[in-house]
């Protein structure tokens, strides 16, 4: 504590001293180049940049919960009309059911009412009074139509459809202490301080950096403006929903840019490619998700692509970095468990109505063993435990069922122990933790290195292209907090790693409004692994946790990794079910 | 949706504890970067393990103690103020971990947390590297050259504004020429403790001061009172001792004679817990913090002492230790009326200044015991030790002859403040085994303090 008070007390001394200082910029202007002075002015903008980027996109995101637009109703005859707020509701007596019937003789978990294609499906849940429509006892599933009538164990309802024009926006939103916040921030003023940053940061890497790399900086930072600002203009036309996702994304993605000029330039080009494949992927997805049975489909199709990846890696795969884990294909390689990783979010989500029908999730679990044997045959640990953490998170929304987490969770513990204590590699990762500075330059010389780095960046950091960290083996991507640090600062690399958890949390913000549970599990799965990424990649290169080699989503340095970022991100945007608050209003770009 | 959102807290709580992990390690870089930049393999700071470059270190009055040119260690140009001036300014080899090489490393290397190891125009000029420290070079030499080769400690520091103006330490050497060491322990012993921060002595009869303070507020009629002397007292079969018959006295000239038999007495009559606070008070048993360099605690306890213990104490004996800063820091107390002011040997920027204007300060004694003792300690000067030894300095002070057992001659101390407003500096001397206070440790002060009043008086 008192450290860190006299740490204080010396930064005001300093900034006093460092200001009466700037004299010299006017005593002696010969030896004082442009570049010199465009640093010491930037350093201070960027930390103010990134942080107003994240404050002002979270208001806008968080400012009402969704269930915005009403999809039918049922109508207690001469009674109540209840409206239905997802496409997938369950009914039922337990106070969970979005539609909660309190009559003694409905079941817990009664029903689910599902709405696809303008159609409605009731599936009984196995329920002791049983469901029938206009007075016909289903088994399983049946279909309703506007109109019919519903019996839920002898309680009757009508369905109705919503008449058009009926589905007001407005009466419905649900508004919570963000939204007055919410109101006054245009994502297109967000976007312009993200091209800001992203302009002069490069303008920093370009007067910092030898000469034949100055031109390729510019040059790929002005094509992924170029994406970025098509992308805007084009999704603020033609979509209804929040943009300030894609800009949280824009903002890391810079800084990947940052990072990969630094330490290896010769392939910005490729990581330039790799975002704009990302992008490309990410609106792929998004309309495939829009429509349920397109989405159940692809869930089929990417497991079955998910196997035979796995396969190949298993059989071709190449080693580099101590895992067998890239596959190279001549003209390109790649790491075939980052896009595995979209597969296996996929394959463990579900509709409400299979959820509740069928809580045996053996085919999943096989899926899962499958993929986490096969990670730890490649010897790619950390990754296993990305899978295995999205595993258990996706289980327990699947199944609810805390005993089989648990299980799982012991199982894996004594699995741990047993690669710590038979591999010695994994050992010797276990013995550096928490004594990295014991073995300084040995097995904790990445670790030592990166908050050596780290702490030379102060606040502030020393420049784009300043650091010394870059010669550091796996700055880019393991060591990339430490990286961030050191060039850009504490403040800038401290909002990067929250702007990760941030959207994991607004992942679980937008369950609740989710309109099918399919999108809420897909959604909850990203997350998972977008905070266990963190947390291993972030805390490993600082000694918080063993060094695992794990990318930071979006901002270390590889191909596969940003692809299946985007990939992944477009389940937390397939989530989001609300409209812009200014489709109704006005219509302006900025 | 509400089942899955109930079942998607789990995710919260993996959120939350990534958020603590964040936060933990947020705390732990403030704590901790100023350690880590230090490392050898820093290639900001260092090139095969040498500093680069570093700021530069001043006096008061701008003279250049250490500077770092084409990577090469300069100190002061004269002898016997690098001598002098080891302990403040430091070694090459960092043995010296109060100086200001190893306490301030991290900002001469150019390092802080805002700028973090950034170099404006790459390490041309270090903006807010350099230290000005508040001590004057000439002065810490006359110190120096005093203590003629005797072990102990001179400190001078302004109790208005709390610059430490004077800070030697012997024994010392040359920094700028290293001797061996190990050739001549007798003589290095120690030599890389700075004991004005990091030694603890015992005190003797300086501290009759603070037995003196818990007399004035707490026993009535201590101006009444008359004390007996005849050399010596029994206090429950032991011995307390004063080396002549001081006959009869009263508070005022015990303390002027340094009469240990009235203090005893005193001591007693004050009890062990008023006397265990007034040493708390005045600043025995926890150290202070210079510019972020923690000296080192002098102790009072009188848990369990018997009653010839509480009278031993009270006289300075018993396990009484003090350190040279600390008594000094009481000094200052003294003179300025009852209020405490924070050491330093920094160069506040005008910045901290102004903030130091709205701390509040710490007050230790009231008004009128300070003034009480205040006036006590003139007349020691008047009486005992010879206003003409002290010509114009206007002093107040008190002598120590600390005894401390076998067949070793006495540490000698004074100690004290000078009552003039344009020079209002506080001080302390102490020789160890040095032998009568005010014959030893009177001069060196006399020599100081005069060298200060002409270079600073009026300022």
């Amino acid at each position: 504590m008192n450290e860190l008070l006299s740490n204080l007390k010396q930064l005001l001394e300093m900034t006093a001293a460092w200001w009466s200082n700037l004299s010299l910029l006017f005593n002696s202007p010969s030896t004082i180049g442009f570049d010199d002075i465009y640093t010491l002015l930037v350093r201070w903008v960027f930390p103010l940049l990134a942080v107003g980027i994240l404050v002002r996109c979270i208001p806008p995101l968080l400012r009402n919960r969704g269930c915005e637009r009403i999809w039918g109703y049922l109508e207690v005859p001469g009674s109540i009309k209840i409206p239905i707020r997802h496409w997938e509701v369950s009914l039922g007596r337990s106070k969970l059911s979005d539609i909660v019937i309190n009559l003694p003789f409905i079941s817990r978990n009664h029903a689910v009412l599902a709405y696809s294609r303008d159609s409605w499906t009731i599936t009984d849940l196995g329920s002791k009074g049983g469901v029938s429509i206009n007075g016909q006892n289903i088994e399983g599933k049946g279909e309703v139509h506007a109109g019919d009538t519903i019996s839920l164990g002898g309680a009757e309802f009508r369905l109705l459809a919503v008449e058009e024009g009926n589905d007001d926006l407005d009466a419905t939103r649900r508004r919570t202490w963000l939204s007055e916040w919410g109101e006054g921030i245009a994502p297109g003023k967000t976007f312009l301080l993200l091209l800001l940053f992203q302009v002069l940061g490069a303008f920093q890497l370009y007067f910092t950096m030898p000469e034949e790399t100055k031109r390729t900086i510019l040059l790929t930072v002005a094509v992924f403006i170029a994406a970025e600002c098509f992308y805007y203009v084009i999704a603020f036309l033609c979509s209804r929903k929040h943009l300030e996702l894609e800009l949280l994304a824009f903002f890391l993605c810079g800084l990947n840019l940052f990072v990969v000029a630094a330490d290896v330039p010769n392939q910005l080009l490729k990581q330039l490619i790799a975002i704009i494949i990302g992008m490309v992927v990410f609106c792929i997805l998004q309309f495939i998700l829009r429509d349920m049975e397109r989405a159940r489909k692809l869930k089929y199709i990417l497991a079955a692509g998910a196997l035979v990846l796995l396969a190949a890696n298993l059989v071709f795969g190449e080693v580099r970095f101590g895992g067998r884990n890239w596959i190279n294909l001549g003209f390109i390689t790649f790491q075939p468990m980052e896009f595995v990783k979209v597969a296996f979010v996929l394959a463990g989500t579900a509709t409400l109505d299979r959820m509740l029908t069928t809580r045996n999730i053996t085919a999943f679990i096989a899926f899962a063993g499958t993929c986490i044997g096969a990670l730890i045959i490649m010897r790619d640990l950390g990754t296993a435990v990305v899978f295995f953490g999205a595993f258990l998170v996706i289980a327990f929304m699947r199944s609810g069922d805390l005993r089989t987490i648990a299980y799982a969770l012991a199982a894996a513990v004594l699995g741990a122990l047993a690669a710590i204590t038979f591999m010695p590699y994994v050992a010797s990762r276990f013995e550096a933790w928490g004594n990295v500075w014991q073995y300084a330059n040995t097995i904790g010389y990445q670790q030592t290195r990166t908050m050596i780095a780290a702490a030379s960046g102060g606040l502030l950091g020393v420049g784009g292209g300043n650091g010394f960290l870059v010669n550091v083996p796996a700055a880019d991507t393991d060591l990339v907090f430490g990286l961030l640090c050191e060039e850009w600062g504490l403040i800038v690399a401290l909002t990067a790693v929250l702007t990760v958890v941030f959207m994991s949390l607004f992942a679980v913000f937008l369950v609740r409004g989710c309109n099918s549970a399919f999108y809420a599990i897909a959604a909850s799965g990203t997350a998972t692994i977008y905070l266990i990424q963190t947390a291993l990649n972030v805390f490993g290169s600082v000694d918080l946790l063993p060094l695992t080699g794990i990318t930071l989503p979006f901002v270390s340095n590889g191909g596969s990794s940003m692809i299946a970022s985007w990939a992944l991100l477009a389940f937390i945007k397939a989530a989001d079910s609300r409209s812009r608050p200014d489709v109704n209003e006005s219509g302006r770009l900025f | 949706m509400k089942l899955l959102t109930r079942r998607a807290l789990a995710i919260l709580v993996l959120a939350l504890a990534v958020i603590c992990g964040i936060l933990f390690f947020t705390v732990r870089y403030l704590g901790e970067a100023s350690k880590w930049v230090q490392h050898a393999a820093n290639q900001h700071l260092y090139k095969n393990g040498k500093l680069k470059a570093s700021g530069t270190i001043y006096d008061r009055n701008g003279e250049i103690l250490m500077e770092t040119v084409d990577g090469i260690v300069r100190y002061h140009e004269n002898p016997a103020v690098r001598a002098a001036l080891m302990h403040a300014v430091g070694d090459a080899d960092g043995h010296v971990v109060t100086g200001a090489r190893v306490a301030w490393g991290k900002r001469l290397a150019g390092w802080n947390l805002l700028q973090g190891a950034y170099r404006f125009n790459r390490g041309l000029s270090h903006p807010g590297s350099d230290i000005k420290m508040t001590l004057d070079a000439e002065l810490c030499a006359i110190a120096y050259n005093s203590l003629q080769g005797r072990k102990g400690a001179v400190g001078v520091y302004n109790y208005k504004t709390g610059e430490i103006l004077c800070m030697v330490s012997t024994p010392t050497f040359d920094p700028q020429y290293p001797p061996d060491i190990d050739k001549d322990p007798e003589r290095y012993e120690g030599v890389y403790i700075n004991r004005f921060l990091s030694a603890a002595y015992t005190p003797g009869s300086v501290f009759k001061l603070v037995t003196a303070a818990a007399a004035i507020d707490n026993l009535e009629n201590i101006d009444s009172t008359v004390f007996q002397c005849n050399s010596k007292t029994v206090i429950d079969g032991e011995y307390v001792t004063c080396p002549t018959a001081h006959g009869r006295v009263d508070f005022k000239e015990a303390l002027a004679k340094s009469c240990n038999v009235a203090f005893a007495q005193i001591a007693l009559a004050v009890g062990a817990d008023t006397l265990q606070a007034y040493a708390d008070k005045a600043g025995f048993n926890s150290s202070l913090e210079v510019n972020g360099i923690k000296t080192k605690a002098g102790q009072v306890n009188l848990k369990n002492a018997q009653r010839p213990d509480l009278a031993w104490a009270g006289i300075g004996q018993y396990t009484n230790t003090a350190n040279p800063l600390n008594l000094m820091v009481f000094m200052g107390t003294i003179a300025n009326d009852g209020v405490r002011v924070e050491p330093k040997l920094i160069k506040d920027s005008w910045l901290l200044r102004l903030l130091q204007t709205v701390v509040p300060r710490e007050r230790v004694l009231s008004p009128e015991t300070a003034i009480r003792l205040g006036s006590m300690m003139r007349n020691n000067v008047l009486s005992s030790y010879g206003e003409g030894n002290y010509r114009g300095l206007e002093l107040c002070a008190k002598s120590g002859t600390a005894e401390v057992g076998g067949d070793r001659m006495p540490h000698a101390w004074f100690a004290g403040y000078m009552q003039r407003e344009d020079c209002p500096l506080a001080f302390v001397v102490v020789v160890e085994n040095g032998g009568g206070g005010s014959k030893v440790a009177g001069p060196i002060a006399r020599k100081v303090l005069q060298a200060a009043v002409s270079r600073y008086a009026g300022e």
